[in-house]
């Protein structure tokens, strides 16, 4: 099939993916901009994770986070698993709860895992209670990702956790460890990165970050109406996918295929 | 010059600069621009390695510094720094044959096997707590898991044949609308991921200082 939208030697194809790339660019930046007041509805996942710093402070015990095993570096999984590990560390900090983040998973994990110290070491920094920052509470536990989960199973069943924070780039290792921390009682909480991991991770957990909510927790965690606004971004677009479903049914059944000619440029 | 190199301004001017140059050519068909991508895309490879030989560095450091200080569990320091030595050793020896093959393929390899056939017990496990019909959409849910891993054993084609269509219809319509709608709206949230990304907004990437 010809592509819809060719202009010899310089676009061929892929041209309504390029559009809604800008579009979604463009609307982003308009309401980071405007700093509108808009309603943000509440994410159970994200409400749950100071309620488990809390549960974990109450109780006198550490709380277990988790950015994932990066096995592609900084990807964008790995980076939204960061910046809740960075809400996490700040709580923690606060409440005065020794945070133990288990590093490893990959190769590619070890040039991740200085910067997620030097995140919670700033949290604690910032917290002012940098001195109670411990670089042996970021261990690296393996770079081949079945060491580390037997290394993270092990923290797990060796220090009983209040609470397992599990976000980011996990993939077959998640079961493992989500499932260790429901036996161990403690609360769970996981962000389900990977499609075939989802549907086990939400039988497995306590609370889910499901789609979306785990790269947009940033935002949702802000206090600033500028960062909470760019999820309205994110809102308009499903809404803008569920009618472009709805036009396509509609389509087909008529016998003609422009949306899904259009969807394929 | 220090001050001008950390800043956050030239930060984010390279990493839009590094977007663009792989983000255009995957829209066009300028034949230059995907030259330029693609070499752009080895340098990163290549400066990645070396990013992770610092990274190898900054183990050692701190594994020496923990051996030194004899603190908790030191001795599985030194046996990292010495496994890490003589793995890179064995490499170099040859990679297919020799002590780097058989340390891979003989002990690692196996026990990664052995952790992922554990998966299927706690999978087991989360199953039979998930599987409970406390109410009818539990209900529904375990007549639809029931039916789906009948469908997957290897004999059940042969005892139940009425089964694979009811499966297949509800792998297919069901299952398949629910894993697009996931698809969606994480395709939505890592382009708006993205650009929040590239406008400095995100804590992970600037920092949690420069966020407060």
């Amino acid at each position: 099939m010809p592509s819809l939208f060719t202009i010899p030697g310089i676009i061929n194809g892929r041209f309504l993916g390029l559009v809604l790339d800008i579009l979604i660019a463009i609307s982003v930046i308009y309401y980071i901009r405007s700093k509108k007041q808009i309603f943000v509805r509440r994410v159970p996942g994200l409400d749950a994770i100071e309620e488990a710093v809390g549960r974990s402070a109450e109780m006198g015990k550490p709380i277990v986070c988790s950015f994932g095993i990066a096995s592609s570096g900084f990807d964008y999984w790995t980076l939204a698993g960061l910046a809740i590990m960075a809400h996490v560390a700040r709580l923690s900090a606060k409440m005065g709860v020794r945070l133990i983040v288990p590093t490893g998973g990959s190769d590619q994990s070890l040039i991740v895992r200085p910067v997620a110290e030097e995140i919670v070491k700033d949290a604690y920094t910032l917290e002012g209670v940098g001195d109670h920052f411990n670089p042996d509470d970021v261990p690296f536990l393996s770079g081949q990702q079945y060491a580390y989960v037997g290394g993270y199973v092990g923290i797990l069943q060796r220090l009983r956790p209040g609470s397992v924070v599990m976000t980011g780039s996990h993939a077959s290792d998640a079961m493992n460890i989500a499932e260790t921390s429901n036996a161990i009682g403690a609360i769970t909480i996981t962000s389900g990165s990977y499609l075939s991991n989802t549907a086990a991770l939400a039988c497995a957990s306590d609370y889910i970050l499901i789609g979306e909510e785990a790269p947009a927790a940033s935002a949702y965690l802000s206090t600033d109406p500028a960062q909470r606004a760019s999820i309205r971004v994110q809102d308009i677009f499903k809404w803008l996918s569920i009618g472009v479903i709805i036009l396509g049914l509609i389509a087909v059944a008529m016998g003609s295929s422009l949306v899904t000619n259009l969807l394929a440029t | 010059m220090s001050e001008f190199l950390k800043s956050r301004t030239l930060q984010l001017i390279i990493m839009i600069s590094a977007f663009l140059i792989v983000f255009v050519p995957y829209f066009t068909s300028i034949p230059e621009l995907s030259t330029f991508s693609t070499k752009l895309i080895t340098i990163t490879a290549i400066a990645n390695a070396f990013t992770l030989v610092l990274a190898v560095y900054s183990q050692f450091r701190r594994g020496i510094n923990i051996v030194q200080k004899r603190r908790r569990g030191w001795y599985f320091k030194v046996w990292m720094m010495l496994s890490i030595v003589l793995m890179c050793i064995f490499a170099l020896l040859g990679q297919d044959t020799g002590p780097y093959h058989w340390v891979m393929f003989a002990i690692i390899n196996p026990l990664s096997s052995v952790n992922y056939g554990i998966l299927a017990f706690y999978m087991a496990s989360t199953c039979a707590r998930a599987f409970r019909a406390r109410n009818m959409k539990a209900l529904f849910l375990l007549s639809a898991g029931i039916i789906v891993l009948l469908y997957q054993a290897p004999l059940t084609g042969a005892f139940f044949p009425g089964i694979q269509p009811i499966a297949l219809y509800l792998n297919n319509t069901f299952a398949m609308a629910a894993a697009r709608m996931f698809l969606i709206s994480v395709t939505v949230g890592g382009i708006v991921f993205g650009v929040r990304v590239l406008l400095g907004q995100e804590p992970s990437v600037i920092g949690v200082g420069k966020e407060a």
